[in-house]
């Protein structure tokens, strides 16, 4: 089944880089361009989900929905540059299930989106059954166990190596910078150092040797690593 | 009353020398026939001088109590003088100035009133481009020149925001709600907004907060009290792993909230002027990256929720800030 998700959003660059990005989740996008008809192309297009701008000429997002509201029960995510506490709280109240604050992430986007389907249709969203699964060239890596997988062999990972080996191998064979990947391992309670990244690929080698793979993350001197496919026959 | 004597000092000479001039003229002439004579008619000019000084006294009391006792505030002005023609013109006088003052001040509100609603506003457009760059850097990930363009990108947000709490701080009267907070939260908040500037800068952020503690304050302005230390901290620590020192304690003047750098410190002489708006200072000058504003914020922010503010640093060694709340 395809979800149709209706874009309320009055600047175009941001409207076509999001539809673009919901196109590629199996979304079908549609975007608003006449927005004194918001609620009359509500009713045509009867969409699964709104994405909701408040900055909107004429009237504002608010308006827009307690008016959708009136007449239904979809889910409503809003999106707005305003990040003050008065404007989520007025934001909810209107009707809203959700507030974003520009500058948003993809990825926030894309998961409040699935979590509202799934809250409203039922667990069938697409992606949410399968597990995430990295491959590159035989080696696999399951995200959520987390486990590395190689040929015959696997191996248990800690969250952190799971998140380093997930980076490196989606980047391979480019290399990733020490600040990107300290970025990704970062932890909001108990936060990371120089150390900490350092332990962690010390870490990952050895598994990667448990499972059979020698010398294949390299260091990149003054940068940060890479891994090189050296399995391959 | 001094202002009254002064008032009436050349009128007592006037009738005086004209008493003493008249006194010798009649003598002269022989009007006075007895001592007695010459006592009633100094008696009586003094008497009928007095009375006038007294009546004159009484019916301006009024105003010259006003000239006296200046007003405090500008309302007081538009008190009455009295019912004489000098202050009724007086008080007409005030009034007028009054509304001219009146109309003057309405107009700045008005203008600060647009200035405020414009900046607001221009910040939350800016928000939009930043978006749409941010969007497009997040599809280019992994790109050498994706991570310079998202620190300036977070550079310009940095900027924003300041202007947009500057901005706040003048109508902060409308703008804050004192509530318990705790302290550990809003530190750990505020330290994951920052991450990707910890990283660049390789300097690592330590809370050391009972996760219990809090403390009365309004929950968005000690945020943001907090987020400009911490990137002051940041800003000002130069060289490689070392540590920033977020923690909170009891002392015998309240709760404290310490952020504590090992970085380049403030030089002595301007160590007493970093709460002064626009002043940089040499750190300022030499790490290029400073407005004068963030510190300056910060005190008035402070001032405003009744916390004290305590800066302390040794060049070279690093720079401690610790926000008292006191009672």
């Amino acid at each position: 089944m395809e979800y149709k998700i209706m874009l309320v959003e009055d600047d175009a660059s941001i409207a076509k880089l999001l539809s673009s990005h919901i196109e590629k989740y199996g979304y079908k996008p549609i975007i608003v361009n006449d927005f004194d008809r918001i609620l009359d192309i509500f009713i045509e297009e009867n969409p699964h989900l709104v994405l909701l701008d408040i900055n909107l000429p004429k009237y504002d997002g608010f308006y827009w929905c307690r008016k959708i509201r009136q007449i239904s029960k979809i889910p409503i995510i809003m999106i707005s540059a305003r990040d003050s506490e008065m404007d989520q709280v007025m934001g909810i109240e209107s009707g809203a299930d959700d507030y974003i604050t520009k500058p948003f992430y993809y990825d926030v986007v894309i998961a409040k989106i699935k979590s509202q389907l799934r809250r409203c249709y039922g667990d069938f969203a697409p992606g949410v059954s399968e597990e995430r699964r990295i491959e590159l060239e035989g080696l696999t890596l399951y995200p959520e166990r987390p486990e590395l997988h190689f040929n015959n062999n696997s191996t248990v990972l800690t969250k952190k190596e799971a998140v380093l080996a997930e980076t490196l191998m989606r980047m391979s064979p480019r290399a990733v910078s020490r600040d990107v990947i300290m970025e990704k391992l970062w932890d909001d309670q108990a936060f990371i150092d120089e150390n900490t990244l350092n332990v962690n690929v010390a870490r990952l080698r050895k598994k990667l040797q448990e499972v059979g793979i020698d010398d294949a993350l390299e260091t990149v001197r003054g940068y940060g690593y890479r891994l090189n496919v050296t399995w391959r026959k | 009353m001094k202002i009254f004597l002064h008032d009436h000092i050349s009128f007592v000479l006037l009738y005086l020398f004209n008493m003493l001039f008249l006194f010798i003229f009649y003598r002269n002439l022989g009007g006075f026939e007895t001592l007695e004579n010459v006592y009633y008619f100094i008696f009586l000019s003094s008497f009928l001088l007095g009375v006038f000084l007294l009546y004159r006294y009484f019916s301006n009391k009024r105003l010259y109590d006003m000239l006296t006792k200046m007003p405090s505030k500008f309302e007081d002005t538009l008190s009455s003088a009295g019912t004489t023609p000098i202050s009724v013109g007086v008080n007409k006088l005030l009034r007028a100035q009054y509304n001219l003052y009146q109309e003057q001040i309405q107009m700045y509100k008005r203008k600060q009133a647009e200035h405020l609603t414009f900046i607001n506003q221009w910040v939350h457009q800016m928000k939009t481009p930043i978006s749409v760059i941010h969007l497009i850097l997040q599809e280019n990930e992994g790109e050498p020149y994706v991570e310079n363009i998202r620190q300036e990108l977070e550079r310009i947000s940095r900027g924003l925001n300041m202007a947009l709490n500057m901005a706040r701080l003048t109508s902060f009267e409308h703008d804050f709600t004192v509530e318990t907070v705790l302290l550990h939260s809003i530190a750990i908040e505020v330290v994951n907004e920052q991450k990707r500037y910890f990283i660049r800068k390789k300097v690592y952020p330590e809370v050391r907060i009972d996760s219990n503690m809090t403390v009365k304050s309004d929950k968005k302005w000690l945020k943001f009290i907090v987020e400009q230390l911490l990137v002051n901290a940041i800003k000002y620590t130069e060289g490689e792993n070392k540590k920033v020192i977020v923690s909170a304690y009891d002392s015998e003047k309240g709760k404290v909230l310490e952020v504590k750098d090992r970085g380049v410190g403030i030089p002595k002489q301007d160590i007493r002027r970093v709460f002064e708006p626009f002043y940089t200072g040499e750190n300022g000058r030499k790490f290029g990256e400073s407005t004068g504003m963030g510190l300056y914020l910060v005190s008035e922010v402070c001032k405003k929720l009744g916390h004290q503010i305590e800066i302390e640093s040794k060049p070279g060694e690093g720079t401690c800030v610790r926000i008292i709340f006191t009672g």
